[in-house]
């Protein structure tokens, strides 16, 4: 995995700035390291990616949503998740509304991983409100274990 | 505390998704661990409160609702957890527990409020106490 690393500098002092350049600089790590992820408007599904034995695995907490309304695609090495999230209120002409942060609208959000997804064998559910999408590397990007012949 | 919040969260690459973040809150605990502030609804209807809190990666079993003083409070006690042989390569959320309190007014009858679990999402039915809800009063001839 590529990284980019300024340790040759030293920053005299911190500030916003300084931020705005570390930013950019965990930006540029992560394109280097072939991860891309896209956001969305009105919604944002938070998304956390890990690496695992097989593959790659994806988070993303989407509490209270109808199966129906999230859509999942792969295609090569890119992810993309889609869905709207609805919440609604009854009104008898009664109802107040006193607070309401729970977000709702749609939502795209689209990961570009380093390598190829084998597409048949994702899999996903749906617990607690997190999805999990697992998603294995096509045969080809897999590390292989190769045994040892004795003679 | 948010020192570990900040370190997880690594990755916010784009404006765009800085733009809303988990907001971890600091509490008086002796757990380790970052603490998530829940997004809630509150709706008042005629005859009782509906809270609905996003409490996404938690376990019915991990909620606790408490009624103290006067004071509605919803705990987790644990959240998400990624599997051991996961390494993490880009982060948004970091996991944890949820915590949000509340001031309720005394017009509730609280023997009668009732919670359930559903997805992520905590529903708080809170009825009004019964001297407090509307009453029809028929207008006799």
């Amino acid at each position: 995995m590529a990284q980019l690393r300024w340790t040759g500098l030293t920053h005299p002092r911190s500030g916003e700035a300084w931020d705005a350049f570390e930013s950019l600089r965990r930006g540029v790590d992560q394109l280097f390291a072939g991860y891309d992820v896209r956001g969305s408007q009105g919604v944002h599904p938070f998304v956390n990616l890990y690496e695992s034995a097989d593959g790659f695995v994806l988070t993303a907490e989407l509490p209270g949503m109808k199966l129906e309304d999230i859509e999942l695609a792969v295609q090569a090495n890119r992810l993309s998740i889609r869905g709207e999230r609805k919440i609604s209120y009854p009104d008898d002409g009664r109802t107040n509304l006193h607070r309401r942060e729970r977000q709702v609208g749609q939502f795209r959000r689209a990961v570009e991983l380093p390598v190829a997804i084998d597409s048949e064998k994702v899999e996903a559910s749906y617990r607690n409100g997190v999805l999990l999408v697992k998603l294995p590397k096509s045969a080809a990007h897999r590390a292989r274990r190769i045994e040892v012949q004795a003679q | 505390m948010s020192n570990q919040s900040m370190t997880t969260h690594e990755g916010s690459a784009t404006p765009e998704l800085r733009s809303r973040e988990k907001q971890a809150i600091e509490r008086e605990t002796t757990r380790g661990g970052p603490v998530f502030r829940a997004d809630v609804d509150i709706v008042e209807r005629a005859d009782e409160y509906l809270v609905t809190a996003d409490l996404p990666g938690v376990e019915s079993a991990d909620v606790q609702v408490r009624l103290e003083g006067g004071v509605l409070s919803i705990e987790t006690t644990r959240g998400f957890a990624p599997e051991p042989g996961w390494t993490p390569v880009y982060s948004e959320y970091a996991s944890g527990s949820f915590y949000r309190e509340f001031r309720l007014s005394d017009q509730i009858d609280v023997s009668r409020i009732s919670a359930k679990m559903r997805d992520g999402v905590l529903e708080l039915h809170l009825p009004k106490a019964e001297q407090h809800r509307p009453r029809r009063i028929e207008v006799t001839s």
